[in-house]
């Protein structure tokens, strides 16, 4: 995940030139970013008013009202849906830049706080289920890979299967086993951890799946690496062959991916939101786009947008920590 | 010599003591109302964008406001009118001129009194075009002036006779805020209005829950409720969970005490348990029921409409699909309401018949899938339905509908949408047949709904009249009925209107609207309101 | 995963011989069931005539929600509808979904990869740029904007999809295209004096082409995946079309008087996405072998 366009012939190794790098690589990474926004932001706008139909029936509150001619008229010009749309563009971007959200068409409140509330509560959920995703990955991974026969088989078919589950299905599924039949834990998202574990798991069993599949590729071939012979040569034993050297190459691809999946974690919110009651982002995204609430619409796209430019960033940065050698590339 | 004073007031006391044991020595229920606790209520229906019934009104407001808005009168389960806010009411001759005496001893709950400047300032509210009233609107729509004549007397001026007037006035959408309330700004009342009902908002928490306190100065009970005074609960916790299987969970582990919406397997099952209780309570005013557009082709063809009726046999599948918990109608209106007619001879399924009408009509020829034709068009129906408004079961319903209207060659387009999609295809006249619920108490929805005046949009593009009828004999009726205000000669204009309806196929009746209620049995004194059916907690007590 | 497919040095095994041997076994086993399992599945959507002789659009209220048995082997739907037969039948909507989807998505990413590989600074900035907006923008939220702008159905539900997964891809084929065109041979040619034109059909196209298919292989699992959550939400094909996702969908709301309606339709989903994996990483390892054989 590393911009491509970074590419340096020359090994530097003094310290002032590295530290110089380092600040001229963050500085072009937010550079880019806030270019992202933008460009997300203007494909939003255009897009959302691309969807047939009338705003100003959002804002009316549905497209059954008896308003009045005047009304609709009064409300058009109140929000600025008279002026030509390469003027309310460029109102718009202004607005956006100086973090003016607006109103929402539906709900008539301030846009920024909602949805920073919704927020919260979906990067609890998805923060939870890459971390628990990652654990679990690591510690199949670990547990079942280097050795023959049954144990690896086993941990890869279980990958295998997890990666194809549907999170609906799975929620269904653990829904059905774990609260109806067992008992254990409730099948809403109550406040508190223990409504937190149903949602998590859901999400982070198909992600395990996932990553599972990929450190365990990148761990054999992580194997297969000059330093691993010299390493045992060094006499070092199994365990510690693994930890401190293979899994700190195996996980890069792992880390470079994890902003990918913080993407399809969004994505998946949406349906743990809607099976287990639980406010966030990926509800509010669904009934926004349904009944056309174009600022919060907008919001929540560039929320998303922001958030995974951040992911991503981090990721780069620990992949640069992890293994110096991308830095250099 | 006579008794010491001072044993005066402990004799005193005790005598008011037997008296009032004796004024109360009824039949004691079962169990005693416990005070105190939290009801958590699950809803199913959509989240409210206003809490201010006022704005735009719908449904799930109705389902709220009940809580913390009263109106001016009521509805008991015989059907009559009863007084609530109002305690008195009178007609003059002629129709135009309504006097309403109002109780003198209720206050909001922010301090204001309840008076006829109060009522006045409710209804200009729902007139007034920044409310962006609909359904409240429409309900005062013959109301042309309001004046307080004294502190508890308020008289309504009337463009024309109405004879759906109190009906109109019991409904939650026009129910009475605190003038003070309503001049905050919009967005400020609809986090929190202000009325005289037995609970207040405290706090909502979008997407998630609103919670609801006692007030504990209510005194307005309607007539029809189990005690007088504040509500028992201590507070309500009304929960928002739009999946159905989730919230038949949430009920299933205790998380939830009462649920709506309650889906037919559900209830079914809730029948074997003894934990679970149900309350069914429909909807009042029209059923639920297809609309069959007569305003364009191929149901411009009355021959068409009635093949199509003749073809499709639903009473099975509606037994099958609602678990025998959905009951089938044949009448226009809800069961709930006393002028509704039940037309079952109507509905005979005779699928020899639709082939006859539909060769008659000229759709003769029949294509390779085995659809008909006519000058090379195919019998295409278009049917979009509105996921946010259809269940499950009712989806499957139409899916069964589209197949037996296949066996005698009608192909139908089933198109499951968003609900703003939805309206977009019924605005742009795309659609041959559609469900569409309407809510209102009172048989005066049956102008709402077939008058040929509903046809014409309103500056949103929105109609109520789907089936685009259009008859000046049913017009006539229509508005007659609406100005007589004797009940029997208005029932018999409506009976005329509902066989006029039948008779033209351009209706095929389902069911009523379905509201079932399921709830914990330690969930005491729970019923709907007569009125829309909206749930009332203020008798309700947690018996654990 | 670039690594991975780029293919690296060849595969040794740390834990010994037999153990290779039963690995290879093992994973010929796995790829023997997967291919058996697709082509069932292809089966089932190009000719559903051979597995089941029911129509799935056949309904009878009166055998609504019979429990599987020997005449029902999946049990009956809502509308007495033979659940096995819409799942056969369902297999041609979501296959067609699936593999639809995964193409649009690699045509586009090829489209941006070659414009980003190839089309120098200018190409390479505008398809970087068109590439991270793609990617920052959930996949669900594209689907669902997309969706509300031209209406539900099966291209829609194919389009959305393919828009979704299009970013990964593009990246992928990128570095590919990248190290490919920086690779010694194109460098060669290039000196020999050939074309732009014959340099890019001749070398770098089959490079990057090649880990295309595995690409799309391990692509199509997740599409069917995708497209079944899109019915899930009620924004797929229209009724009565059988579609997996949709069948779940409705089956959730009926699971305590009838999980097979569930379970089925979810194992479907389960089996091809699985078997698509499984076929996709026997493809790389062959493919990889065979860049070192």
């Amino acid at each position: 995940m590393t911009d491509p366009s970074d590419t340096t012939a020359e090994r530097l190794s003094t310290r002032p030139a590295a530290r110089l790098r380092s600040l001229a690589w963050v500085a072009r990474r937010i550079g880019g970013g806030l270019f992202v926004l933008w460009m997300v932001a203007t494909v939003i706008f255009f897009a959302l008013r691309l969807i047939p139909g009338d705003p100003v029936d959002a804002i009316l509150g549905g497209p059954g009202s008896q308003a009045s001619t005047e009304a609709v008229a009064h409300i058009r010009a109140d929000y600025g849906l008279d002026q030509p749309l390469i003027v309310q563009y460029f109102l718009a971007m202004a607005k956006l830049a100086m973090a003016d959200f607006g109103t929402s068409y539906a709900l008539k409140i301030a846009v920024a706080p909602y949805v920073l509330t919704q927020l919260w509560s979906t990067l609890v959920l998805t923060i939870a289920s890459l971390v628990v995703a990652w654990i679990l990955a690591v510690a199949l991974t670990l547990v079942t890979s280097g050795r023959g026969g049954p144990a690896r088989a086993v941990g890869s078919g279980l990958e295998l299967l997890a990666a194809a589950v549907p999170h609906f299905w799975l929620a269904s599924l653990l829904i059905i086993v774990l609260s109806n039949t067992l008992h254990w834990l409730p099948p809403i998202s109550v406040p508190g951890p223990l409504g937190l574990i149903l949602p998590v798991l859901t999400l982070a069993l198909p992600l395990t799946g996932f990553l599972g599949q990929l450190m365990r590729e990148s761990l054999a071939n992580a194997y297969e690496q000059p330093f691993v012979v010299s390493a045992r040569a060094r006499g070092e034993s199994e365990w510690g062959v693994r930890f401190r050297h293979v899994l700190r190459h195996a996980a890069l691809p792992g880390i470079s991916l994890s902003g990918w999946a913080f993407g399809s974690l969004l994505s998946g919110a949406v349906v743990v939101e809607t099976i287990f009651a639980r406010p966030g982002l990926g509800r509010t995204l669904l009934s926004a786009v349904s009944i056309r609430d174009i600022p919060v619409v907008t919001a929540v796209a560039l929320l998303s947008a922001l958030t995974f430019i951040i992911v991503t960033v981090a990721t780069d940065a620990i992949d640069r920590i992890v293994d110096p050698r991308v830095a250099t590339q | 010599m006579s008794a010491p004073r001072i044993l005066l007031l402990p004799l005193a006391i005790a005598a008011t003591a037997a008296l009032l044991a004796g004024c109360t020595a009824t039949p004691e229920p079962a169990a005693e109302p416990i005070s105190g606790g939290t009801l958590v209520y699950a809803t199913g229906d959509a989240e409210p964008g206003c809490l201010d019934p006022h704005v735009g009104g719908n449904y799930p407001q109705a389902l709220i406001s009940t809580q913390y808005i009263e109106s001016l009168v009521s509805k008991n389960a015989d059907g009559e009118i009863i007084p609530w806010l109002a305690t008195e009411w009178t007609e003059s001759a002629d129709g135009l001129t309504w006097d309403f005496t109002l109780r003198d001893d209720v206050t909001f709950t922010d301090g204001t009194a309840f008076d006829a400047d109060a009522v006045k300032t409710n209804i200009e509210h729902l007139k007034d075009p920044n409310t962006a009233s609909s359904t409240g609107y429409l309900a005062v729509g013959k109301i042309d002036g309001i004046d307080a004549v004294a502190a508890n007397q308020v008289r309504f001026t009337l463009s024309a006779p109405d004879s759906a007037l109190l009906e109109s006035l019991s409904q939650p959408w026009v129910g009475i805020q605190s003038p003070t309330a309503l001049e905050r700004d919009q967005a400020t009342n609809c986090e929190s209005p202000i009325g005289t009902g037995p609970f207040i908002v405290t706090e909502w928490v979008k997407q998630q829950s609103i919670t609801l306190e006692r007030n504990e100065n209510y005194n307005s009970a309607p007539d029809d409720a189990e005690h007088s005074g504040p509500a028992l609960l201590d507070s309500l916790e009304w929960r928002f969970i739009p999946d159905a299987a989730t919230r038949y969970a949430a009920l299933q582990s205790g998380d939830v005490d009462v649920i709506d919406n309650a889906q037919p397997n559900n209830i079914s099952s809730a029948e074997s348990d003894p934990a679970t209780a149900e309350l069914n309570a429909p909807r009042p005013g029209a059923s639920n029921r297809l609309e069959l557009n007569s305003g364009k082709a191929p149901f411009d063809d009355e021959r068409v409409r009635e093949a199509f009726i003749r073809a499709v046999d639903v009473s099975p599948g509606i037994d099958s699909l609602f678990f025998g918990t959905a009951e089938r109608s044949y009448s226009v209106l809800s069961s709930v309401e006393p002028d509704g007619v039940s037309m079952p001879d109507a509905f005979t399924v005779d699928p020899d018949a639709a082939n006859a009408l539909l060769d008659d009509a000229g759709w003769d020829m029949i294509d390779s899938d085995g659809y008909r034709t006519k000058d090379g068009v195919r019998l295409t129906l278009d049917f979009p339905i509105s996921t946010n408004q259809s269940i499950p079961a009712e989806q499957s319903l139409f899916e069964q509908i589209q197949a037996s209207a296949k066996d005698v060659g009608f192909e139908v387009n089933l198109k499951p949408t968003d609900l703003s999609s939805w309206y977009g295809a019924l605005f742009t006249n795309e659609y041959n047949l559609v469900s569409a619920p309407y809510t209102k108490v009172g048989p005066d929805v049956l102008r709402i709904l077939y008058h040929s005046d509903s046809i014409i949009p309103a500056p949103s593009g929105y109609y109520a009249n789907l089936a685009q009828l259009s008859d000046p004999a049913l017009d006539e009726i229509l508005t007659t009925a609406s100005q007589t205000s004797d009940a029997a000669e208005r029932a018999a204009l409506y009976e005329e209107a509902q066989s006029i309806i039948i008779d033209g196929y351009y209706v095929l009746p389902l069911y009523d609207q379905q509201n079932h209620y399921l709830y914990s049995t330690s969930v005491e004194g729970f019923r709907a309101l007569p009125t829309v059916s909206a749930p009332t907690f203020y008798d309700a007590w947690l018996n654990d | 995963m670039t690594e991975i497919l780029a293919g690296r040095l060849s595969r040794s095994n740390p834990a010994g011989p037999t153990a290779h041997r039963w690995q290879q076994l093992g994973r010929n086993a796995g790829a023997a069931v997967a291919i058996a399992a697709l082509l069932v599945i292809l089966i089932a959507a190009i000719a559903p005539q051979l597995l089941t002789s029911a129509d799935p659009d056949a309904v009878a209220p009166v055998d609504a929600f019979q429990s599987p048995s020997l005449t029902h082997l999946f049990g009956t739907d809502e509308s007495g509808r033979d659940v096995y037969t819409r799942v056969v039948f369902g297999a041609a909507n979501s296959l067609l979904i699936g593999i639809a989807a995964t193409v649009v998505g690699l045509s586009l990413a090829l489209a941006l990869g070659m414009l980003g590989g190839l089309g120098g600074r200018v190409g390479d900035f505008v398809s970087t740029r068109v590439v991270e907006v793609m990617f920052a923008l959930p996949g669900l939220l594209l689907a669902l904007v997309f969706i509300a702008i031209v209406g539900p159905g099966v291209v829609t539900s194919t389009v959305a999809v393919g828009l979704s997964t299009a970013p990964g891809y593009a990246r992928i084929i990128r570095s590919q295209l990248r190290s490919v065109r920086n690779s010694g041979y194109v460098e060669a040619a290039t000196v020999l004096g050939h074309s732009r034109l014959r340099i890019v059909v001749q070398h770098i196209l089959p490079g990057a082409l090649a880990p295309i298919f595995v690409l799309g292989t391990l692509g199509v699992g997740q599409a069917i995946v995708w497209a079944s959550s899109l019915g899930f939400l009620g924004l797929g094909v229209a009724p009565p079309a059988a579609e997996w996702g949709a069948m779940l969908s409705s089956g959730r709301t009926y699971i305590d008087v009838a999980w097979w309606l569930t379970v089925f339709p979810g194992l479907a989903i389960v089996a091809t996405a699985a078997s698509f994996t499984v076929l996709g990483r026997a493809l790389n390892e062959r493919t990889r072998q065979g860049a070192l054989g």
